[in-house]
């Protein structure tokens, strides 16, 4: 088995991004996946952009745009 | 009119930080590859480029690399020329071939350098500045310059009136981020511009006598919510750091984000007598042609584009002026007095949580406030102290530049424990027939507000009993220091002059605290007296209402109020660190004082407590942090107390307990003094 390398984009482990942790991922080219070397986790490309999508769900406001009068308007519920 | 000030720093890092990391993978290291030489002075060139297409001048930061390249150098003088870019020197980007083979050292961080090798630094990398321009610089900076090195640089270079001087809570957070590898220790220091003390860079000075002679700019506008609980580097002013935090759509590549952030820094000029300020300083690492993680290039350059863009658009209609880092720095002086705090009404614009905090900052303590904990003390920093913190190889803190806490939530729990002990946190329990409700658990908003000091019923700065004279109860929060106006020695520069005192007024929306049988409507006022490190917070009972019934106002009857016995617990739990590991409280001392009378209780982890009816004051010494925390109280039924703390709870306690009826104020302040 070769070594590992970086892949085409440097994406960091989905799992441990989800706790404030930036770990870049290797790229096994034999099994064509990413894996932590910090956790467990291991992924296709595509399951690393799911799970970065999932790892937004914090963000509930990351896409509204801020109004001057809303920055003390609680009003919106 | 509203002053929006935007600094906007390029460096030209021969050897960008990361890009070594992420382009060389798979390759010995040598940092003096051409590849790498040519990139970097590529994406410089695309930054400058960013900026005066949107008309907006920079602040070219010279790095010591970039000073033995001919190109990056002739680049500067012409940008200098053409646009009035300022051509600066930063302290950042000192790897190169020549460093590296002169100081024999991978070290790159100058603030982490014996004092030795900060002084044969500094004087190495201005002079070679002043060989290529002829002239010194009038500003320079890092990530963080601590106060014997700026000390250093004033010294020897008066020239310097403006640095970038810190990260805000860029501290353990980071670090772990970063895989326990970012060695960036520098919490506990303002969020916006200040002048820095002489003895502590993240403290401020409080007058002539105490002026580092520079004006410090932070690294970065952060998001004074997302980065005291998560990693700073995903929320500030620096496109890719949004794009680091994943904090857009991944599909349309839009991030309002970051235009929220601006704008919500916009808005501060409402607490700050109308000034407010943002900096951008974007490493070229950080466009890195490779892609930074799983942003492509053409994203993080979008991303920069559009930053550049939305304040070109500001400055074009008239909301923004861009100026250089030293011409910040004279505008600065006019405007500022040394005792006027920095003030933040912040709100959540990320999570969709609707929080809110209040930080305040001056010469004397950095506070924060959480509304969303009834306005708790969730963040209390002594400046007052001065502390003299040098950091450095051959220092006790080589690595760790933060300014100490007394209180910090996230680091050492606030309302919520788990299983046993206490978090610190400023706080109140109102209690009833044996019930208790912490006002932590009383989610609420705040309104800010100011009021210019009379000199009737002044008391000096510095008193300890906190009597600021006016009527408990008729108009919270004044109190006076020097009759109104600061006094030419106060004045940061010629402008700030005569600036009036003030008091920053807080005032929450009043809480219902309900018991089994009755409930109790409480307001909170917090009032931050400019110019003694003294908080004052005020809680009115607006109305107690037997539960089933109308409010007193609406029926008529007063309530009775031996019946209602309520009683109200101010407290404060504190320690003091850096981090998230307990401390040796062996040191500390608590007492209570009643005019001569008095009880202590030395800190040996016993779980002792001690309370004194009708005490001027609890307090608590602690040595190493040169600091004097106390409390002291106008309220009827006053008593004073002290607790210890143990082993699994290595916390003091300070506080008081009272009284409280319908319509009645309970008051206390907060002090905080130097140690001696």
């Amino acid at each position: 088995m070769a070594q590992s390398g970086k892949g085409k984009l440097n994406y960091r482990c989905p799992s441990c991004f989800m706790r404030d942790l930036d770990l870049d991922m290797f790229y096994d080219k034999e099994k064509k996946e990413y894996y932590c070397i910090r956790c467990q986790y291991r992924g296709s490309e595509a399951d690393v952009l799911e799970k970065n999508q999932m790892a937004r769900f914090r963000y509930g406001a990351m896409m509204r745009r801020f109004e001057e009068k809303d920055f003390e308007d609680f009003s919106e519920g | 009119m509203d002053k929006f000030v935007v600094n906007i720093i390029h460096r030209p890092e021969m050897v960008p930080e990361y890009a070594e990391k992420v382009t060389g993978h798979g390759q010995a290291e040598d940092i003096g590859r051409k590849a790498l030489l040519t990139e970097s002075l590529d994406i410089f060139k695309t930054q400058q480029e960013c900026a005066h297409k949107n008309g907006l001048k920079t602040t070219i930061e010279m790095t010591y690399a970039s000073l033995f390249n001919d190109e990056a150098v002739a680049l500067a003088k012409e940008h200098h020329e053409k646009y009035g870019d300022e051509i600066a020197l930063t302290l950042l980007g000192l790897p190169c071939k020549e460093f590296r083979e002169k100081y024999k050292t991978k070290d790159f961080c100058i603030w982490m350098f014996s004092m030795e090798d900060k002084m044969a630094i500094v004087q190495d990398v201005f002079e070679k500045f002043y060989e290529k321009f002829g002239f010194y610089p009038e500003s320079t900076g890092s990530y963080y310059m601590d106060a014997e090195l700026t000390n250093y640089i004033k010294e020897k270079y008066p020239s310097v009136k403006c640095a970038v001087a810190t990260c805000w809570e860029e501290g353990p957070k980071a670090y772990h981020t970063c895989n326990n590898s970012w060695y960036t220790f520098m919490d506990g220091g303002p969020w916006a511009p200040w002048i820095p003390s002489k003895q502590n860079t993240h403290a401020p000075a409080a007058n002539e006598a105490e002026d580092s002679g520079i004006v410090a700019i932070p690294h970065l506008s952060r998001d004074l919510i997302a980065c005291y609980d998560g990693n700073g580097s995903n929320f500030g002013t620096h496109p890719q750091n949004v794009l680091r935090g994943m904090i857009y759509d991944s599909d349309t590549w839009e991030y309002p984000y970051l235009y929220n952030l601006i704008d919500q820094y916009r808005y501060q000029a409402k607490f700050n007598d109308g000034y407010s300020y943002n900096m951008m300083f974007v490493g070229p690492g950080w466009m890195n042609k490779m892609g930074r993680w799983e942003a492509p290039y053409e994203l993080l350059l979008k991303s920069y584009e559009d930053g550049c863009a939305y304040y070109g658009k500001l400055k074009k209609e008239g909301k923004l002026i861009d100026m250089t880092m030293s011409e910040f720095a004279d505008y600065y002086r006019q405007k500022k007095s040394y005792t006027e705090p920095e003030c933040a009404l912040w709100r959540d614009i990320l999570y969709g949580s609707q929080k809110q905090v209040f930080w305040y900052c001056d010469p004397y303590l950095r506070a924060g406030v959480n509304m969303d904990q009834g306005g708790a003390i969730v963040d209390l920093r002594p400046y007052v102290a001065k502390l003299n913190w040098p950091v450095g190889i051959g220092t006790p803190h080589i690595q760790d530049a933060s300014y100490p806490f007394l209180i910090q939530e996230k680091y050492r729990a606030g309302y919520f424990t788990h299983y046993a002990g206490e978090g610190t946190v400023r706080s109140a329990k109102i209690c009833h027939n044996g019930e208790e409700v912490d006002l932590c658990l009383c989610r609420t908003k705040a309104h800010f507000s100011e009021k210019v000091i009379s000199g009737e019923g002044a008391v000096a700065a510095g008193s300890v009993s906190g009597a600021c004279a006016d009527e408990a109860g008729s108009d919270f929060g004044a109190c006076a220091v020097n009759g109104g106006f600061i006094s030419e020695e106060s004045a940061a520069g010629s402008g700030a002059a005569k600036k009036a005192v003030k008091n920053r007024i807080l005032t929450l929306d009043p809480v219902d605290i309900e018991f089994s049988d009755l409930t109790v409507k409480l307001q909170t006022v917090m009032t931050f007296i400019e110019g003694t490190g003294k908080i004052r917070i005020d809680r009115k009972v607006l109305s107690i209402t037997p539960n089933g019934a109308g409010t007193s106002a609406e029926t008529g009857a007063d309530m009775d109020c031996a019946a209602a016995d309520i009683t109200i617990n101010e407290y404060m739990v504190g320690c003091y660190g850096t981090t998230e590991y307990t401390e040796d409280m062996s040191s500390l001392t608590l007492f209570l004082e009643k005019g001569e009378e008095k009880t202590e209780i030395p800190y040996e982890y016993k779980c002792r407590e001690a309370s004194m009816e009708g005490a001027d004051s609890a307090t608590c010494i602690v040595p190493p942090i040169d600091t004097v925390v106390s409390m002291t109280c106008e309220g009827r039924d006053k008593a004073g107390y002290i607790k210890e703390g143990y082993a699994f709870s290595p916390m003091f306690t300070i506080g008081y307990t009272g009284k409280l009826c319908e319509k009645e104020v309970f008051t206390t302040w907060l002090n905080l003094e130097k140690a001696n």
